[in-house]
């Protein structure tokens, strides 16, 4: 057998050889540029310590962005599990349209974030507005998007539309997966629809939450390209007495500091995110695999 | 020997990999002859940049110029450093300002020596050494609807004062019915639709400049030190404040550029807060009334002058060995008819150089051209800022002002502490 090793070894190493020079040893530059002066082309480095990091917790806007971020996430989280969980209910039901529903309600997700930024900014911005100043709806005549307290709230049903149909599936697979034996007994026993889908249903769907809710964490602390193309981070707020663009999340402030040259504190920034991201990933998964039971 | 053929494979598979690998690391170059890279930003003279650089190709043997354009919405300045980091860095590049020059002084080839320089009042500067190669000029004051004016009774030579404005602006409000228009001033603002330069760069240059002599760069060298000069500071919010009242509110706070330049073209407003660049943007919508600058005139005394800069310039990569070559492009670009005509006639600009004596064919640039000649311009310097202060300091500080334009203090506040920061980005 030590011949099918040596096979394997060369087998995955492409994939190996690939992986550290796409990921790891970037991962480990940016580390190092984080702690620099670097401008992005300048081969003069200067090594400063800590200094980016300390000044990341001063600056309002990185802050705003961050608090902003968690807030995105949480509404995310929450918006899209619902209504992807309501979905797989209802297309794993007696609908004689059933694929059909599936495959409609996936389709959002093949459009790409930029093209689905674009077209709902066009919608918020345009038919909305004109559909308010035609019926003559105080509320509906400013944009959703121009609101500084509510944008995070549109971009979160924006992003709900596109991703719920991804999640759906995954929630439609781990139903299909359980027996019906055990949701015929449960009938049988006198338990009704919603008694059965909190009993039985959700917890042993645990694993599917769990990837679910990975998924959703780590893609909403990273949304960027629909921030891009449906916001740009706009409009303006106030925080800390200073004007911040008020949904600029956080992937899109490093973009924003990249962009302008300052490199060094753009990849302290991507550092303070990976951190974040990777405490709050590793807790959610730890906590729902203690839900997850055998089947 | 059914074991070995496994081995054999991923041998093989091995090789393969190592042999693309290697066959990607070396590109085959013909010695004799020379390529050109350019890589540059405008996306509106990208056709006739193309066709010139086939022209030149085919008039000089030896000699291929490639252009590559990359902008607009495009990250030119991540694809730059991509370039760069990878070894294929182009010949000809193109900056933008003060912040450019000090990311790519490396890069950057002293052009003094360039029979062109003699020619422009706009080649790029630096540490006194010419480095960049004007691509246009370009210019802007506020641009208004003639017909619309005139059918209102406004004389836009009167519009010289910031009491001058504000008369016919409260005047123009008031008819608006019989003028037929959603509001005066067509101006935007937003962060959200990637508008905030208008606000945060280009009106704001008016407080760098305005009415000062055309070099004249002591407001912003001050505020460059973190010091904000009050007095002029709040005329000047005055007079943003004004455009901000009278402008359509829709556009001001969500609008992209299409819906700002499409609104003064459908005759929707009477002003466009717009620079000469839109010229190829209103003759596909049509336009046909008559158009004219009138000067952003915020100061309590009279100005006359519209804004007056190139707004990017190219540079020569100092480490190509094609260096001279790039070097012959663009003096041919400046000082041959052809590409006298490519500058003028195929992309529509107004070339930075005196001997040129074509005319352009917008009506602004125009506009422009006349006033170039005529004189007591100002200088636009918003370059000579750090990077990213424009959008990331300047323009929330704008659109907050737009979402509130009665805030006046607030405006005020938030600039003096976000000059206050300038030395520390």
């Amino acid at each position: 057998m030590k011949q099918s090793r040596a096979v394997n070894i060369l087998f995955v190493a492409p994939c190996v050889f690939a992986f550290i020079m796409v990921i790891i040893i970037p991962f480990f530059f940016g580390i190092y540029f984080s702690m620099t002066d670097w401008n992005g082309v300048s081969n003069s480095v200067h090594f400063v310590g800590f200094k980016n990091f300390k000044n990341l917790f001063s600056s309002p806007d990185f802050l705003y962005s961050f608090l902003i971020t968690v807030a995105y996430s949480l509404i995310n989280i929450v918006f899209v599990n619902v209504v992807s969980f309501i979905l797989a209910l209802l297309v794993t039901g007696k609908s004689r349209l059933r694929n059909f529903y599936r495959a409609g309600f996936f389709v959002p997700y093949l459009i790409g974030g930029i093209v689905l930024g674009y077209i709902w900014q066009f919608i918020l911005n345009s038919i909305l507005v004109a559909i308010g100043k035609s019926l003559s709806f105080e509320i509906l005549q400013t944009s959703f998007l121009s609101r500084p307290n509510t944008v995070i709230w549109t971009m979160a049903a924006v992003n709900t539309w596109q991703y719920a149909g991804y999640i759906m599936l995954i929630y439609v697979a781990s139903i299909q997966s359980i027996p019906s034996s055990l949701m015929e007994a449960a009938d049988v026993d006198g338990a009704n629809y919603f008694t059965r889908v909190f009993r039985i249903l959700i917890p042993m769907m645990a694993n599917a939450f769990t990837i679910s809710l990975f998924l959703t964490l780590t893609t909403s602390f990273k949304q960027f390209d629909m921030n891009l193309t449906l916001t740009n981070g706009g409009p303006a707020t106030r925080f800390l007495d200073s004007p911040v663009k008020a949904s600029q999340l956080l992937a899109m402030n490093i973009f924003n500091t990249a962009t302008a040259n300052r490199m060094a504190e753009a990849q302290a920034k991507a550092v303070v995110l990976f951190v974040v991201l990777v405490i709050i990933s590793l807790f959610q998964v730890s906590v729902n695999k203690k839900k997850e039971v055998e089947m | 020997m059914k074991k070995g053929v496994p081995k054999i494979l991923s041998l093989a598979l091995v090789l393969v990999l190592l042999l693309t690998m290697a066959s990607c690391a070396k590109k085959e170059k013909k010695a004799q002859d020379v390529v050109v890279n350019m890589f540059q930003l405008k996306v509106e003279i990208k056709d006739a940049l193309d066709a010139y650089a086939a022209k030149y190709t085919a008039a000089h043997p030896g000699v291929t110029v490639k252009v590559e354009t990359l902008g607009g919405g495009g990250d030119y300045g991540g694809a730059l450093k991509a370039k760069a980091q990878s070894g294929q860095m182009p010949d000809i590049f193109q900056i933008e300002g003060r912040g450019g020059y000090n990311i790519w002084k490396e890069y950057i080839a002293d052009l003094s020596a360039e029979p062109w320089v003699k020619d422009t009042d706009l080649a790029m500067k630096m540490d006194g050494k010419i480095v960049g190669f004007p691509v246009a000029i370009e210019g802007y004051g506020l641009a208004y609807n003639a017909e619309i004016l005139q059918k209102a009774g406004v004389d836009p030579a009167t519009l010289t004062t910031r009491a001058a404005y504000e008369k016919a602006l409260k005047l123009l409000d008031s008819k608006k019915k019989e003028l037929g228009i959603d509001a005066p001033v067509s101006m935007a603002a937003s962060v959200a639709g990637g508008m905030w330069w208008v606000a945060a760069q280009h009106n704001l240059a008016c407080y760098w400049g305005g009415g000062l002599a055309f070099d004249d760069t002591s407001i912003i060298d001050k505020a460059l030190k973190g010091e904000l000069d009050e007095e002029r500071f709040n005329q000047y919010a005055k007079y943003l404040q004004l455009l901000y009242r009278y402008s359509d509110k829709k556009i001001l706070l969500n609008g992209s550029y299409d819906d700002q330049v499409g609104a003064f073209a459908q005759g929707k407003t009477a002003f466009l807060h717009q620079g000469n660049w839109v010229d190829p943007n209103l003759k596909q919508l049509g336009v046909t009334f008559k158009i004219g600058y009138a000067p952003h005139a915020f100061l309590d005394t009279e100005e006359k002058g519209l804004y007056l800069f190139a707004p990017s310039w190219y540079c020569v990569n100092s480490k190509s060995q094609n260096a001279d070559a790039a070097k012959a492009f663009l003096t041919a670009m400046a000082t041959t008819p052809e590409g006298h005509d490519y500058m003028v006639n195929q992309a529509g600009m107004i070339p930075a150089f005196k001997s040129v004596t074509l005319k352009p064919s917008g009506q602004l640039s125009q506009a422009l051209m006349e006033a170039n000649a005529r004189g007591g311009n100002y200088g636009v310097f918003f370059g000579m800022l750090p990077d990213g202060a424009g959008q990331n300091v300047f323009g929330p500080i704008f659109d907050l002002f737009a979402q509130n334009p009665d805030n006046i203090d607030q405006f005020i506040a938030d600039m003096k502490k976000a000059v206050a920061s300038l030395p520390n980005m």
